[in-house]
């Protein structure tokens, strides 16, 4: 049953229309893909219906040697349901055992892992799963579409505790029940999953590709990868020390479906301190980091390691918690929007590695971004309408994470905000205790992770009452054209719709957003795929060393 | 405007001189010590026909000469450096080494004046004075003096604010003109920016005053506290002895950094237990103070009644406002007035008088403060009251003692004003270390970035942030990093003139 | 002596009891224990979810009851969910209320479970001592001996011009606190880009691209030289001031002595005089500093081993600690206590046996 891309190319006329507008230059490669892919169409095919070749793509992958044992340089994560999952690094580990429906590349486009291929009709609200064949999880068992269908099910249970994957399935989620809708999720055959989605909704493959929707076997949905051991991949742990190491191992008794080149990963957790990363690179403790972050890029690549970058829509968040008066004030939020110039945090944080943003969490590389100019900076009329608004007393305690540059970034928006005649505190809480209240302190900054499309990041972050909405920002015109957005399949007709959300992002003052990062990841010369991915993703399955 | 070099216009004419300052003294060095070896011997005693003696000086002696007449002129070098630094008028002409020199003025004039009377009248000045016959002593003096003069004058030493930032000037090398900060500034970041783009020196200068308000002020409560424990567990002994030193070697089993771990946690504070530390850490000097007062003028009750109770009661409303925020006055005031305007019940009234109004003295304490200081104090109390119990049972079978107990003293009489006076000298040794050790304590905390003001410019969470980027960028951390080891440094030297001088009564 | 070293064990047993108790209260405050649930079942969980999760978990029992079950002389809590799981203290994975064991507590040898590691936490404890261990003995045997011969040296001719540097040499030693020399010596002797290691590697002296290793985790598989010479170094050099300040002092002291000036004065050489005379007596005093100096080093092997990345007992401090982890926590304070006390113990013990004028009366 296993389509060849021509007929997918055929089957969508949304991705013929994308690929027209790819021509006229309405749409630069990266946002044609993102379309294009999440609609169903190969990577590969898609890359032929704007006449390139898929071997000149950035997300073309080499083939390493077999062999070899490699060391990552990556935090220790206690294992856990993966629909529970709050880090990539948590993925990353269990990427080796559990796999996924479909990866996210560093090009923008989507392509299959567990799925052979996918379709999406013309007002996407029906998706068909065509799951590959011939996968056998490591205890024996065979995976088929029922696996899929269970994983879906156990995605949309909104009732476990810290779900996550329940506000990507959203739409596919019953208000009351906490459930699935009922016939929302069709076993079409052994091999074949039908979504019946009640409406239109273009983020459900984004969603699946994300790193909390690891597939599990469909007896342990809800269980710890790592503890049970059950799943698709080619490795099994061997180790696994919490703040210490993981260690994962081809698995032997198990026939992999794909290939998979090194004998052995290890991941290093050498904690949370750059300059502990690079004594270990130093110390030849380590082939390949997570992520390097400000300074220590140049560091890292002045020591002899290969630098992969990769531009995304990451960015830090420094927002304002409407709960908290005085924040519930717009004066005050549009008063620390003007105080503070964006170009300063970049420089100062990110050491201007990134692009200046303009305090909406839209970036220009999603398709539907709308150029909405920045706010601009004036110190004196932020002051003024601080005073207008009868606070020019407020303390304001600038509240962040002990670490690199978002600490730095906050350091700097405190001191703007001082230059602008504010009265201004700043509070470092260390790792371990800044997650735990994130969301309800009044005045924090927040990194944000890159999503692949600008609907999704809003719909996580800002819409009333998600768990995520640590602005506690809740506007109803916000939410409806967001509704509106979530079903427009055309990225120039949502990008009106988005202008709008843009400017009210701003209009409101929700948070000062300054600049889009720049990721980067080093690894010594000869480790082959191990690009910086604008998620972070680790996949042990591609990696490979040169001897 | 370019950037300023290192030694100015001087430094063609110094550097040479200190380079070859710097050569003579190790080639001296280490020709004296070949010579040691081969057994040639030093200054051999001659006995004159006079019968004085003289001594015959050997090659090893000319060494020796030579190293010290090096050391004289480097220092000699440096001096002409920072008045070069005061005496220029130009930055360029002063450069790095004496624009900082220069920056230093208040301090050294201060140093000066000091030396200068204190060496004068060092006859009267008891032990103090005896420390201006002893070089390690006078050095250490030294050095602590410079950063505690520096820490009073930090707002006319320091160029900058300590926070303020200028964001062209991230992790600059020292000497970069300023530019793209308010108009009135200093033209130069001296020492370089850090990875924010605040000037070090300033920040070090800054730093300078945290360091030396908290150290020596937690370390003076320890010993109060240690004190207070020490001369009734010392000199009554008993149950009571056995129970403080139990608890005593109790705290000093606690491992000190696991301590801090439990006890410097925004947790902690959330629990409000810094408060009731607080609460009893603290009211010991107050009951000390009460009993010295009282035990020596007992029999003056005028002094009593004029002095000591409105003394006590005075820090008894500074404590209650410092530890609780709680006002009596204010309490009872408002009280009064809530009770004229009935219909208000008393309980909700203690609520609302301690949240909405200031106590009328106290200070208002950050709690993070509050946590490290009350840690601090906690850590290092055990061990004062082990050396003073030390003491005060050796000196209570001193003749002196059994004299005021024939006399019938009472037992606080004798403790405080017999023994603790003859007990001062090695507490006073102790003291200079105990400040050195509670520096070097108050860094570690910064080291593990518990209970420090995230822009402080506490010198040990300055190292500890400028160390990450230590290989490229070394002259953020390096600047604090020294300050605190002259300054603990200057401490242990000052403790050993001390030591050494107390020792020859 | 028997009867003095068994009142010290019981002191020792009494100072743990009330030592882990506060360890037990202080991690068991409302906020630590709402910390404790956020980190552990979820960043995002609501109030009501924090009190359910810590009640389902035993959290909410009275403290002194829980603090009973720890120590293992009052039973492990039980609880049946609504859907007939049974979870308890005692009861492991795959067991029932039944047969899981009534009481597991330190007295039935069992130190708990380790919220952080997701671990026993007699798992851990263990291994992470032994690692330590390795770091104290050698940074001991590096810094003792040096200790004692700087003191030595320095207190034979008390003043002379030798005394002068050693005592100045030490005094500065002590005043380095471990998170500045182990910063330095990293810069100067384990970076590829600053220090001696670049020119050393363009000269082709050195194999690998620094001299030594800037981090010591290949030190818990194997120790070389080159992988734990830095945090050796760093460690004694702070302990090492003291240690000779104290010997100094004890051997200026004793070379004034009546029976070493008679020695003198009967022309035994000054060689002799110093090893067969003055030594034993001048090594007593330094003796019981160095054993009371093995718990004051915990502090520097705790910044070392975060400084150098070893995974030993220090680090598992910091981690216990900052994750709120109660059980590994009031582990490593028994541990911590019997450290202390033992070698206090052994110091009071050997000062007798060295010195035999004294007698515990």
């Amino acid at each position: 049953m296993t389509q060849s891309t021509q007929d997918q190319l055929q089957t969508h006329p949304a991705a013929e229309m994308y690929a027209r507008e790819y021509k006229d230059g309405h749409l630069d490669r990266r946002e044609f893909l993102v379309r294009a892919t999440a609609l169903g169409v190969s990577a590969a095919a898609a890359y032929s219906m704007i006449g390139m070749s898929p071997a000149n793509a950035a997300g073309h992958r080499q083939t390493p040697p077999m062999g070899g044992t490699l060391r990552i340089q990556q935090e220790v994560r206690v294992g856990k349901d993966p629909r529970t999952y709050d880090w990539s690094q948590m993925g990353n580990l269990g990427r080796g055992i559990t796999e996924y429906l479909v990866e996210y590349n560093r090009d923008g486009s989507f392509s299959g892992i567990l799925l052979e291929s996918w379709e999406a009709n013309e007002d996407a609200t029906q998706y068909t799963l065509n799951v590959r064949q011939g996968i056998m999880f490591n205890n024996g068992d065979e995976f088929t579409a029922e696996d899929v269908a269970a994983n879906i099910r156990g995605w949309c249970d909104a009732t476990v505790e810290g779900n996550s994957m329940s506000t990507r399935m959203g739409i596919l989620v019953d208000a009351d029940t906490q459930q699935a809708i009922e016939g929302a999720i069709e076993v079409v055959d052994s091999h074949t999953v039908r979504l019946n989605l009640p409406s239109p909704d273009i983020t459900i493959i984004p969603g699946i590709a994300d790193y909390p929707a690891a597939i599990q076997h469909r007896d342990y949905i809800g269980q710890d990868p790592l503890e049970h051991g059950v799943g698709t991949g080619a490795y099994r742990l061997a180790a696994h020390e919490v703040g210490v190491q993981a260690v994962l191992e081809k698995n032997p008794d198990h026939e992999y479906w794909g290939e998979a080149y090194l004998d052995r990963i290890e991941f290093v957790d050498l904690g949370q301190d750059p300059a502990a990363w690079m004594a270990g690179a130093e110390s030849g403790e380590l082939d390949m980091t997570y992520e390097t972050t400000g300074d220590f890029v140049d560091l890292f690549t002045s020591i002899g390691f290969e630098v992969s970058e990769v531009t995304t829509a990451a960015t830090v968040v420094i927002r304002p918690n409407q709960n908290n008066p005085p924040y519930d004030n717009r004066m005050v939020r549009q008063a620390l929007l003007k105080a503070v110039d964006n170009q300063v945090l970049l420089d100062l944080g990110m050491a201007g590695r990134g692009e200046m943003a303009r305090d909406y969490h839209v970036s220009p590389i999603h398709p539907e971004w709308a150029d909405v100019p920045a706010i601009e900076v004036d110190k004196d009329a932020a002051y003024a309408l601080l005073e207008e608004a009868g606070e020019a007393d407020h303390v304001f305690e600038v509240i962040s994470i002990d670490d690199g540059y978002r600490r730095d970034t906050t350091d700097a928006y405190a001191s703007q905000l001082r230059d602008a005649g504010f009265n201004v505190e700043r509070t470092v809480i260390p790792g371990s205790t800044f997650w735990n209240d994130w969301t309800n302190y009044p005045l924090s900054s927040t990194n944000w992770n890159h999503r692949e499309l600008g609907v999704m990041i809003l719909n996580l972050a800002y819409r009333t009452g998600v768990p995520w909405n640590e602005a506690a920002f809740s506007n109803e015109e916000f939410d409806s054209l967001l509704d509106q957005a979530n079903g427009i399949q055309d990225a120039d007709e949502r990008r009106e719709v988005m202008r709008r959300l843009e400017e009210i992002m701003q209009e409101e003052g929700v948070a000062t957003i300054p600049y889009w990062r720049s990721l980067y990841r080093h690894y010594r010369p000869g480790v082959i795929n191990a690009e910086m991915h604008p998620k972070f993703e680790i996949n042990p399955h591609y990696l490979g060393i040169e001897a | 405007m370019d950037p300023l070099t290192w030694s100015g216009s001087l430094g063609p004419f110094l550097n040479p001189l200190m380079l070859g300052c710097v050569l003579v003294f190790v080639a001296a060095f280490i020709l004296n010590i070949v010579m040691s070896l081969i057994g040639m011997r030093q200054a051999e005693p001659i006995v004159n026909a006079d019968h004085t003696i003289s001594y015959r000086l050997g090659a090893p002696d000319y060494m020796l000469l030579a190293m010290k007449w090096a050391v004289f002129v480097f220092l000699g070098a440096i001096m002409i450096y920072i008045l070069g630094g005061i005496l220029q008028p130009s930055m360029e002409a002063k450069g790095i080494i004496g624009g900082v020199g220069a920056q230093f003025l208040p301090v050294w004039i201060s140093l000066i004046v000091i030396y200068a009377l204190s060496i004068r009248f060092k006859r009267r000045l008891g032990l103090y004075g005896k420390l201006f016959d002893n070089l390690i002593g006078m050095i250490g003096f030294g050095l602590v003096m410079f950063w505690v003069l520096t820490a009073i004058f930090a707002p006319m030493i320091a160029t900058h604010g300590p926070i303020d930032v200028i964001s062209g000037l991230r992790n600059d090398p020292p000497g970069t003109p300023v530019s793209g900060g308010p108009e009135d500034a200093f033209p130069y970041y001296l020492l370089g920016g850090d990875a924010l783009g605040r000037d070090v020196f300033s920040r070090m200068v800054a730093g300078a005053r945290e360091v030396l308000t908290i150290a020596p002020l937690a370390t003076l409560f320890a010993f109060m506290v240690g004190i207070t424990l020490g001369l009734p567990a010392g000199y009554l002994g008993s149950r009571l002895d056995t129970f403080i030193t139990f608890i005593a070697n109790m705290v000093l089993a606690f491992p000190v950094i696991l301590l801090f771990y439990l006890l410097v946690t925004p947790e902690i504070i959330e629990a409000g237990v810094p408060v009731y530390m607080a609460a009893v850490l603290f009211v010991l000097p107050i009951g000390f103070l009460w009993v010295l007062l009282y035990s020596r003028f007992r029999a003056q009750p005028h002094i009593i009644k004029w002095v000591a109770i409105p003394l006590v009661l005075l820090l008894t409303l500074f404590y209650l406002g410092t530890v609780f925020r709680f006002d009596p006055i204010v309490w009872l005031a408002t009280s009064f007035i809530g009770y004229l305007n009935q219909g208000n019940p008393v309980g909700e009234w203690m609520q609302t008088t301690r949240d909405s109004y200031e106590p009328l003295i106290g200070i208002n304490i950050d709690g993070n403060l509050l946590i490290v200081f009350v840690s601090v104090v906690f850590v290092n109390s055990p061990t004062v009251y082990r050396i003073v119990r030390g003491l005060v049972l050796d000196i209570k079978t001193r003749d002196y003692v059994a004299a005021a107990q024939t006399r019938g003293e009472g037992p606080w009489y004798i403790m405080l004003w017999e023994i603790l006076p003859n007990a001062r000298g090695p507490l006073i040794v102790d003291f200079c270390l105990r400040i050195g050790y509670t520096t070097i304590l108050l860094g570690t905390l910064g080291f593990f970035g518990l209970g420090v003001d995230p822009e402080s410019p506490n010198w040990g969470s300055t190292i500890n942030e400028g160390r990450r980027l230590l290989t490229v960028y070394p002259h953020p951390p390096l600047p604090p990093a020294l300050a605190l080891l002259t300054m603990v440094l200057g401490l242990n030297l000052l403790a050993d003139g001390l030591r050494e001088e107390s020792l020859k009564d | 002596m028997g009867l003095f070293i068994l009142r010290r064990l019981g002191v020792m047993l009494l100072t743990a009891l009330c030592l882990t108790f506060i360890v037990f209260f202080l991690t068991n405050l409302g906020p630590n224990l709402e910390k404790l649930a956020k980190t552990q079942g979820n960043n995002r969980m609501s109030d009501a979810e924090v009190v359910q999760w810590l009640e389902n978990r035993g959290y909410t029992r009275p403290l002194v009851v829980r603090y009973g079950e720890w120590l293992g002389v009052a039973p492990g809590w039980t609880r049946v969910a609504a859907d007939g799981t049974e979870t308890g203290r005692c009861v492991d994975r795959g067991m029932t209320i039944e047969t899981a064991p009534t009481f597991c507590g330190v007295l039935q040898g069992d130190l708990g479970f380790s919220t952080v590691s997701d671990n026993e936490v007699s798992a851990i404890v263990g291994g992470r001592l032994a690692l330590t261990g390795w770091l104290m003995l050698i940074a001991f045997s590096v810094m003792v001996p040096a200790a004692l011969i700087i003191g030595i040296l320095a207190g034979m001719k008390e003043g002379s011009r030798t005394d002068r540097t050693l005592s100045t040499i030490s005094i500065a030693s002590t005043a380095t606190p471990e998170y500045v020399s182990g910063v330095i010596f990293i810069i100067l002797l384990a970076s590829s880009t600053a220090g001696l290691s670049p020119w050393l590697a363009e000269n082709g002296w050195i194999e690998g691209r620094t001299l030594f290793l800037g981090s010591s985790r290949s030190a818990m598989e194997d120790i070389t030289f080159w992988n734990f010479t830095l945090p050796v170094l760093t460690i004694a050099l702070y302990g090492m001031g003291y240690i000779a300040r104290m010997t100094r002092a004890s051997m200026a002291e004793v070379m004034t002595a009546q029976y070493i000036r008679t020695a003198r004065l009967k022309g035994v050489s000054f060689r002799n005089i110093v090893l067969k005379h003055a030594l034993r007596n001048a090594l007593i005093a330094p003796f019981t500093v160095i054993m009371l100096q093995i718990p004051w080093l915990l502090t520097g092997v705790v910044i070392v081993e975060t400084l150098f990345n070893y995974n030993g007992f220090g680090w598992t401090l910091v981690q216990a600690a900052s994750n709120n982890d109660i059980e590994l926590l009031l582990s490593i304070s028994i541990v911590a206590v019997i450290v202390v006390l033992t070698t206090q113990l052994i110091s009071d013990i050997g000062y007798v046996y060295l010195n035999p004028r004294i007698r515990i009366s």
